[in-house]
Parts: structure tokens; C-alpha cells; sequence
């Protein structure tokens, strides 16, 4: 009976008893959620425009993090270091599609995957001995991001939201409109999607297969350096960022690979429940960290009733 | 036939080299000694200070003195990234060859601990690995000098309660861990004094996807209102720590980590707001040690160190380092004598770092003075058992702001002695030298 009240009760009676944390608790999986749906929304652009998982997305974010850090330790100034690391990122892109993508075109989706592991294996290793491995401290102050806390205190007690995360979010949200603005309302965003939906038709009208690719991975550059500014400014910039695109993995499961808005209510759904879960049943009851495994728990059980996940497309194959 | 003598040509060029390469790693007035590093991966700004500062240290007495008492010291690395599975692989790769095994991973050094029975190499982990290789009759191969993680634990606890343990009754003590063999290592010490000493214990792990994002982490403590938290965070664990606990304005100066949370690097991340941060430390930084002056003079100004500039040589790690490789050599240099031998084999380095004696004495000779304290090793304690201090970070530098602290050697060498006893009774048969012979 005290387990199941445990679980069923106690948690609830919790959240009721103390409205001011759970506050604090939804802000928390909000900014986790919206950092996570801007990892995923990596993933899925690239694999809408060429149907390959990219698992470089994690090391871009470290690559472009550690760019903008860098150029900004030799002296160039930071809102002109921005430019620049996009600039670096473009050139990236250009690399990829020349050197990678363009020689591995008509081959299975396997071989662009495993192609992917090279990029982040390289990524890695010139990362390294350009940047070294040391800890390295984001610029935020000199981007102009505030660095104070606002202070509320909701039902007589304490909630705070730092300014950065505050800032995090509006970015966030800023950048993922104005991506479903050029996907939705501009010529090569429908060009994009038009590639996802099907390749050969696709190139029978015209459309540039290497140009799009260039594209899909710049913009997938440009969401790397924002996720690198907001997780690099809460612990530093170093190839531990590395580790987080892992944290989108679940999202995907979640949201559907294909689908900009799966990524985008599965981050948030996944940021919030797994913190409300680790808060109110984890910490309490299973000794906490439950963190590591939730999100997969949740989008495995998801998938038992919707395979292709929220968001995903119904892929009906004939035999 | 053309591809028969292409490739009996590419044969005998490989062998040519390998024979002219050989002189350098075999040559008879050198000794192998590897080291299991990790200058990349999430853990990297944790490991090349610690690295450079084990290196330059060797490559100092090899140019200042030839090396230990004329022979040099082959100093290699392997990188792990402190992949469990690549240490395995590094150790297997070096064994044939090394006089030592330096793991430089809890996880790994409970991976290879039983394989160093059978190869008969030691292991030495300064400071880290599993704490109850303090006892020498069962670990015969490991060596944990100069203090364990469990020493460390009781340290935190005597400063805490201000020596008189019975104050920490009613009290609650958080441990921010890394969810992770050496994060786990210190929980059976908490355990076990807070049924003694009547004071709750909170275990906090921390996920290695969690390290840069620990608000739930933080939040439990909000919610908790520990008197204490004590962290064992490594790598970017201790960053992230550090910046959530400025955001939840947990008092600095309640918050201790454990010697490898006590970075400079780390540090930077949050500065001034991270003033009050302690740590507690077996290593004291001394800018003006003679040591220093040596490394600098014959490594760092000669451009032969990997470090960024000479203000790295001030930092914690960097000096701990250099004490790590210290106590190796040391070894190397009392099996020396004792065998009456220049080049040492890995039995008698074990035989060289059961029989430690670095007294205040030796420390001085060795141009270490305050850098850390006397302790002496034998066969049945392979921990020395030195103390440590706490070191409190400034807003630009840690600085020591206690006494000499001690651990409760009765308490520990107990549970040492069970938890050892369960090791091997797990692992049967295991050799132990009940006899001390």
C-alpha cells in the first residue's frame, strides 16, 4: 500500500505542497526541451533532404562551439567571430558534400551512415590538434547574451530563471520560425522538402542535388553553433558537448525522423516529462539519474503504438 | 612474381626499421613505463594537465640527471580517452614490455586488477582506483599511494564537523557523483560513518549525458537543503557542477570536491562567482618549489613540454602530476638499490613501491617541500596514508586554507580489510599473502 502510494499519490501531493518547485522543475525541462529539439531538428533536416542519420550532428556542435571560442581567444571580435564560424561551417558543408556525400551518391543508406561515424572520427581528431582538448569557456557576455537572474517568488516561494536560458529559448524558438519559414515559404526550403519526398522526381525538375545537400548541412551548422552557444555558456565548451546529441536520439524515436514538428513537441515533451519524472519519482524512488534511460523508455513505449513515431510518415513498402 | 618481390622488399624495409627503432624502446639502460592516458575525449581538460605534469617530470630527470641513477626512463602514453574497453586494450598492448601499469581510470584499474596478478605488473594509481588496494596482503600487484578515496572521504568529514565527528549528528551530506565505478568508490565509507555517526547520507549520481546539464541533479539539492555536498566529478562533470551551484546559490563554502575536482581549468568557467569553492587535495601547488625550477629549465624553456605557456606549471593538476611521477620513480629508484640493479624489472618495482619511505626529509632532497606530505608504503599498506589539505579557490587560484588533515585510519582499515576479504572471496581462487612474505 506505501508503494503505491509511493507512486501514485506522494508525488502529486508533492508538486501540490510545494507549487513554486514544480515551477522551477517545468522552466528547467522547458530549456532542456527546447535545447534537445534543437539537436533533433539537426537530424531531421538532413535526413528529410537525403535520408541519411547524421551522427556527426554532436561533433558539428563542438567543431562550431570551439571556432567560435577560438577565433574570439586570437582576437577577432566576438559578434564578428559569429560570422565567421558560419562562414567555417559553410565551408564545412561544402567539404562534406564534395569529399563525402558526392561519391557515396546512389549508394544504401548504410554506407552514408557509416560515412557519417568518418566525418565525426575526423571531426574529432582535428578538433583536437587545432583546438586542443582543454575546457574552454564560452563567450556570452561579449555576444551580448545577459548573464543575470530574474528572481520571482510565486505562492510565497522561489523561482528563478537565469537570463541566459531565457535568452536560450527566445533564440531557440527564433530560429526554429524562421527555419519553418524557409522550409515552408521559400524556393529552395520547398525544394528541400521536395527531395525528402522523393529524390528522382526531384532531380527530374531540376532541382540540384549538391546544392541542397551544401544547404541541409550548413543549416545543420548553424543549429550546431546556436545548441554549442547555449550548452557551451551553462559548462564550458569542450568535446564533452559532444555527448548530448545523444540526449536527441529519443526525441527522434519520439517526434519521427522525417518530421521538423515531431522534433520540435518531441524535445519538449521528452525535456519536461523527464524532468518531472526524475524529480518526483526517480529521485525519490529509484535513487535518481533516471535521466539516462527515461526519454528512451517513453519513446520505446510510444512506438509500441506508433511505430513510425508521432510525427513520422506511414512507410507502406510493396513486396 | 613482381608482387613476391614487392612485398618481400616492404618486409625487410619494416624489419630494417624495426630494428633501427629498437635501440630507443629496448635499449638495456632504459626502463618502459606507460602510461594508460587521455588527452581526448569528455575528460580531456581533466587529463592533459595531469598528463604533461607526469611527463615533464620524466623528461626533467632524464635531462637533468640521465634519468634514475643513470637510467632513463622510457615514458610512453596510450590513449584511453578513459574508455574502460581502450584501457583494457592499452594495458594488454604495453604489458609486454612495462615495468608498471598506470590506469588512470577506477574503471579500468578494477578491469586489469585481476589480469596483474597473472602478468605480474604493478599497478600504481596515485590517488584513485578502488580504495581497499590499501590492503597489500590481498592487492598484492596495486598500489593507491598517497591517499585513497576512502582517506578522502574521512578527511571531508573530519573538516566538516571540525574534528569532533559526533557534531555531525542529525546533519545531512549530499554526494554530487559521477554515475561511474569512481564516482561510486567513496559511497560505502559514507555509508558506513553515517550509521556511526548518525548524520543522512544522499547519494547524487550524475549520468555522463547528464555532466552539462545537472539542474535535476541541483534541484534535488534545492530541495534537499543538505548541510554539505561533497563531489566526486571528473572531467566536464565538475564545470557543470560548479555552474549549477552558482545558479542555485548553494553556499560556495558548503561545497567540497574531491582532489580531482579541484581544477584551475574548471574553475575558469564560473570565476569569481566560484570564489569559496573548496577542495580537498593530497597535493599543494608551490609555484617556488626547486622542482619546478628544474622542470622549467630543462623542459618547459626548452620547448620540449606540451603545455600552453609556463602559468600552466602553477596549477593544481599540472603539480600533482609531477607528484605521481614522483612516486614511480621513486620506486623505480628504491628497487634499485635494494636489488642492487640499474634496470629494474616489474617485480622490483613492486618490491621498490612496497617500500616507499618519503619522509619530510626525502621531500626536501627531492625539491618538493609542501608540495605533499611525508608517508611511507609497506606490504601490507600500499597507501601510505599521507593527508591531505583543503584548498580553497580565490576568484583565480587555489590557495591551502587548513591544517594537515588525517583520516580515521581505524574506521577505514576495517572496511578495507571486509571489503577486501569480499573482493577476493568474489574473484576465487585469488592469491592473497596472508603471511606478508
Amino acid at each position: 500500500m506505501d508503494f503505491l502510494h509511493s507512486i501514485l499519490i506522494k508525488p502529486f501531493a508533492d508538486m501540490v505542497a510545494a507549487p513554486d518547485f514544480l515551477m522551477q522543475v517545468l522552466w528547467e525541462g522547458l530549456v532542456s526541451g527546447v535545447l534537445y529539439a534543437l539537436i533533433a531538428l539537426g537530424f531531421v533536416l538532413i535526413y528529410k533532404s537525403s535520408r541519411i542519420f547524421n551522427f556527426a550532428q554532436g561533433i558539428m556542435v563542438v567543431f562550431a562551439a570551439l571556432t567560435l571560442v577560438g577565433l574570439h581567444e586570437k582576437g577577432v571580435h566576438a559578434l564578428l567571430a559569429v560570422p565567421l564560424t558560419l562562414l567555417v561551417m559553410l565551408m564545412l558543408a561544402v567539404a562534406i558534400e564534395r569529399v563525402v556525400l558526392r561519391p557515396l551518391v546512389n549508394q544504401p543508406d548504410i554506407i552514408l551512415f557509416m560515412a557519417t561515424i568518418g566525418i565525426t572520427l575526423f571531426l574529432i581528431g582535428f578538433g583536437e590538434l587545432i583546438f586542443g582538448g582543454e575546457n574552454k569557456v564560452m563567450i556570452t557576455e561579449q555576444l551580448l547574451i545577459p548573464t543575470g537572474s530574474y528572481t520571482f517568488e510565486p505562492f510565497g516561494g522561489f523561482l528563478l530563471i537565469e537570463q541566459k536560458d531565457l535568452t536560450a529559448v527566445i533564440g531557440a524558438i527564433a530560429l526554429v520560425l524562421i527555419l519553418l519559414l524557409f522550409l515552408n515559404r521559400s524556393k529552395m526550403g520547398r525544394a528541400i522538402r521536395a527531395l525528402g519526398d522523393d529524390h528522382q522526381a526531384a532531380l527530374s525538375v531540376g532541382i540540384s542535388l549538391s546544392t541542397i545537400w551544401v544547404l541541409v548541412w550548413f543549416i545543420a551548422g548553424v543549429i550546431a553553433l546556436a545548441t554549442g552557444i547555449v550548452w557551451g555558456a551553462r559548462a564550458g565548451v569542450s568535446f564533452a558537448l559532444d555527448v548530448i546529441a545523444y540526449k536527441a536520439l529519443p526525441v527522434l524515436m519520439l517526434g519521427g525522423l522525417e518530421s521538423v514538428t515531431g522534433a520540435i513537441v518531441g524535445g519538449l515533451a521528452i525535456g519536461i516529462l523527464e524532468k518531472l519524472f526524475e524529480l518526483y519519482w526517480g529521485q525519490p524512488l529509484l535513487g535518481g539519474n533516471t535521466e539516462t534511460w527515461f526519454a528512451f523508455v517513453f519513446a520505446l513505449v510510444i512506438l509500441l503504438f506508433r511505430p513510425q513515431g508521432l510525427f513520422g510518415e506511414k512507410i507502406i513498402e510493396r513486396i | 612474381m613482381k608482387t613476391f618481390v614487392k612485398t618481400a622488399m616492404l618486409g625487410a624495409a619494416l624489419g630494417v626499421g624495426a630494428v633501427l627503432a629498437a635501440p630507443a624502446a629496448y635499449a638495456q639502460d632504459s626502463v618502459y613505463a606507460p602510461n594508460l592516458s587521455y588527452r581526448t575525449g569528455p575528460f580531456a581538460a581533466t587529463g592533459i594537465p595531469l598528463m604533461d605534469g607526469q611527463r615533464d617530470y620524466i623528461l626533467m630527470l632524464n635531462e637533468r640527471d640521465g634519468g634514475v641513477n643513470g637510467v632513463k626512463i622510457d615514458y610512453d602514453e596510450c590513449e584511453t580517452g578513459y574508455s574502460t574497453e581502450k584501457g583494457v586494450e592499452c594495458y594488454e598492448k604495453t604489458k609486454s614490455k612495462a615495468i608498471v601499469t598506470q590506469p588512470w581510470s577506477t574503471g579500468i584499474t578494477l578491469q586489469v586488477l585481476p589480469k596483474t596478478n597473472v602478468d605480474k605488473i604493478p599497478i600504481l594509481a596515485p590517488g584513485y582506483g578502488f580504495s581497499p588496494m590499501a590492503n597489500g596482503k590481498v592487492f598484492q600487484w596495486a598500489y593507491n599511494p598517497p591517499a585513497s578515496y576512502w582517506d578522502g572521504a574521512s578527511m571531508l568529514l573530519n573538516y566538516v564537523s571540525g574534528g569532533d565527528m559526533a557534531s555531525l549528528k542529525g546533519k545531512k551530506i549530499a554526494l554530487l557523483h559521477l554515475d561511474h565505478p569512481y564516482g561510486k568508490e567513496p559511497i560505502p565509507l559514507f555509508q558506513a560513518m553515517a550509521e556511526k555517526h548518525g548524520f543522512t547520507f544522499l547519494p547524487v549520481p550524475v549520468g555522463l549525458k547528464e555532466m552539462q546539464n545537472q539542474s535535476a541533479q541541483w534541484l534535488q539539492i534545492r530541495r534537499e537543503k543538505p548541510d554539505f555536498v561533497f563531489m566526486w566529478g571528473w572531467g566536464a562533470m565538475n564545470a557543470g557542477a560548479l555552474t549549477e551551484a552558482v545558479k542555485t546559490k548553494y553556499p560556495m563554502d558548503q561545497f567540497i570536491g574531491i582532489w580531482w575536482s579541484g581544477h584551475d581549468g574548471d574553475m575558469k568557467t564560473v570565476g569569481e562567482k566560484g570564489k569559496g569553492y573548496k577542495s580537498i587535495s593530497w597535493s599543494v601547488p608551490v609555484a617556488d618549489a626547486p622542482v619546478m625550477a628544474d622542470i622549467k629549465k630543462h623542459v618547459v624553456d626548452a620547448g620540449k613540454s606540451l603545455i600552453g605557456g609556463a602559468d600552466d606549471m602553477d596549477t593544481v593538476f599540472y603539480q600533482r602530476g609531477v607528484l605521481i611521477s614522483m612516486i614511480l620513480v621513486e620506486g623505480i629508484r628504491v628497487a634499485q638499490d635494494h636489488f642492487d640493479t640499474k634496470v629494474v624489472n616489474a617485480e622490483q618495482l613492486r618490491w621498490g613501491l612496497e617500500n616507499l619511505k618519503i619522509d619530510d626529509a626525502r621531500i626536501a632532497e627531492l625539491g618538493m617541500t609542501g608540495m605533499v606530505g611525508p608517508f611511507s608504503t609497506s606490504c601490507s599498506n600500499h597507501t601510505g596514508h599521507s593527508g591531505a589539505w583543503i584548498l580553497q579557490w580565490d576568484g583565480g587560484k587555489f590557495a591551502p586554507i587548513s591544517d594537515k588533515l588525517t583520516a580515521d585510519a581505524e574506521a577505514i582499515s576495517a572496511l578495507e580489510q571486509v571489503k577486501a576479504m569480499e573482493y577476493a572471496e568474489a574473484n576465487a581462487p585469488w592469491p592473497v599473502n596472508e603471511a606478508c612474505k
